[in-house]
């Protein structure tokens, strides 16, 4: 466990480095003192947050890279992914402020050479090539940030590999405009992070379609509920742990909506299983189509992904899942039953009523074979939310035990809430949302 | 973050319509049309009236001299001279910014008179 936080925190301190390097040596060669005098502060201000903004963007690029082995590093794919989204709305406010600054810095000396900066006489492309980085960055966050309402899962996707140009277009600006550096050591920087960033997008856009996605054939489907099947894919045996995922692209040819399109979707079989199996509900048009996707017909998997649960049972620990999120703990669950051995486990399985917990009966007869696992189900329509009373009632040392919840938004607040009140420290609770993965 | 997408439009838009109203209430300096000659030029060769030759153009940049960048020595040897090559490659060879480009104008003369 230790050696996991510290490898944790090994990577999140090269991911500061590599944020704040570029900030460093520029500031360093600007003088150790920020000037007093206003034009020369706010030029200064406004190359700072130039180079900075850039940084981030080049590392929030990389960072999207999804590597299977790399995001555990990270604690986690979810993790990675949060450092990318701060890095990125990090990057556009900055590189917001940057024209801004630049251009008003030289209002105390030439009022009328503001306007004129922002927009110069095209033989000074490089800046019209920053104007042009920032404006597809507008077009690409406008969905993330929901500038214009909530965005479509797939259109927010390909808007997103716009980065890419904003990326490019920002070191075309950057390289021949940064003053403070010599054009060889300005090369060498942007160079770097750039090729850094285009390796990681080159992949993600281009290689990992052929070399990280493995073929797979839909070889069952079983129907759990209304509106939740559990399939089942055979192909290349894949290594992976309970309570990890995997994106799934389904290539049937009759699908009604979603053929050729990644979601991700948490793996439900144990490890030793012969093949993987995923449970999908449905929740849009994708997973709609999903439903009545024919066994027999192709599709690729790429993974797996993710940190949730840990490798072994060495502390007693408390599930708490809720609708499909009790998916990491079905795989969890299974891996107990085959593998038995030691566990001290509590299990609380939140549906809405018995007809929604599609898992329990197999989890009942689990925790009926294995002493290491306790099984409890709460049903929401006869007993309302999750309460602190349910919990200490059902499980008294949950104060002793380490905490993982997985299932929609609502839930993963509400039992992070109750766990606090109940004792656990918030280092010992562990949440797993599936937010725009 | 859409407050700051706003604020950004919304402060290009300003500087827009202030350089607008501005160029509509800017007096004329006293800008030589005519031209001037090189020996004028040659004239204003001190600290404290410093003329210079850039591309063709000639600046009066006695008011800027005190603030910029470099030291005084690095810009005072080109007062009263043609100074478009060292204007064209400052420290590292490279042009100078945008921003000098930008703000060049503020302090043009008029156009430099060649002999021939």
């Amino acid at each position: 466990m230790a050696s996991k936080r510290t490898k944790t925190r090994l990577a999140f301190a090269v991911l500061l480095v590599l944020a704040l390097a570029p900030l460093v040596w520029v500031w360093w060669r600007m003088g150790p003192l920020p000037p007093t005098e206003p034009g020369p502060l706010l030029r200064a201000l406004g190359r700072a947050a130039g180079v900075t903004g850039l940084t981030w963007l080049l590392v929030a690029v990389a960072l999207s890279v999804r590597v299977p082995g790399f995001d555990p590093w990270f604690g986690g794919l979810l993790r990675l992914w949060r450092a990318h989204h701060l890095l990125g709305a990090g990057s556009f406010l900055l590189l917001l402020a940057h024209p801004l600054l630049v251009a008003l810095s030289a209002a105390p000396d030439a009022p009328e050479a503001v306007l004129a900066l922002l927009t110069p006489p095209w033989r000074q492309w490089p800046v019209w090539a920053g104007w042009g980085a920032l404006l597809v960055m507008m077009m690409f966050l406008a969905p993330t940030f929901s500038f214009f309402g909530d965005p479509r899962y797939q259109r927010w996707k390909m808007l997103h590999r716009l980065s890419g140009a904003a990326a490019l277009l920002g070191v075309v600006h950057a390289v021949p405009l940064v003053q403070t550096l010599e054009p060889a050591q300005a090369a060498w920087l942007w160079g770097g992070y750039g090729g850094l960033a285009a390796v990681a997008f080159g992949w993600r856009t281009l290689l990992s379609r052929w070399l990280a996605r493995k073929p797979y054939v839909v070889s069952a489907d079983e129907p759990l509920a209304p509106g939740v099947v559990e399939l089942t894919l055979e192909g290349p045996p894949l290594r992976f742990r309970p309570g990890q995922f995997v994106y799934l692209t389904p290539l049937d040819p009759a699908l009604a909506a979603g053929r050729g399109e990644e979601h991700p979707f948490s793996l439900v079989s144990a490890p030793h299983e012969p093949a993987l199996r995923i449970a999908v509900k449905d929740l849009g048009d994708a997973s709609h189509a999903l439903m009545s996707v024919r066994v027999g017909s192709r599709a690729t998997i790429e993974g797996p992904y993710g940190e949730f649960l840990p490798e072994r049972h060495d502390r007693p620990a408390l599930w708490i899942g809720g609708g499909i999120g009790i998916t990491p703990f079905v795989s969890a669950a299974r891996a107990l039953d085959r593998a038995g051995g030691p566990a001290d486990v509590v299990l609380i399985y939140c549906a809405n009523d018995p007809s929604r917990a599609y898992y329990l009966s197999e989890l009942r007869d689990i925790a009926g074979r294995h002493p290491g696992l306790r099984l409890h189900a709460h049903y929401f329509a006869d007993e309302g939310p999750l309460s602190a009373e349910f919990l200490r009632a059902r499980v008294p040392d949950v104060a002793q035990r380490r905490v993982y919840v997985c299932g929609p938004l609502p839930l993963l607040r509400l039992a992070e809430g109750l766990a606090r009140q109940c004792g656990v420290a918030g280092k010992d609770i562990v949440r797993e949302e599936f937010d725009l993965l | 973050m859409y407050t700051s997408f706003v604020a950004f439009w919304a402060s290009v838009i300003s500087i827009w319509a202030y350089a607008v109203l501005a160029a509509g209430s800017q007096p004329e300096s006293g800008a030589v049309d005519a031209g001037v000659p090189f020996e004028e030029l040659a004239r204003h060769a001190s600290e404290d009236d410093c003329w210079m030759a850039i591309d063709g153009v000639v600046y009066d940049v006695t008011d800027y001299i005190p603030r910029h960048p470099t030291p005084l020595a690095v810009m005072t040897p080109w007062c009263g001279e043609d100074a478009s090559e060292a204007y064209r490659t400052k420290g590292y060879g490279r042009p100078h910014s945008p921003a000098a480009d930008a703000m060049l104008p503020e302090y043009r003369v008029g156009p430099l008179l060649r002999d021939d």
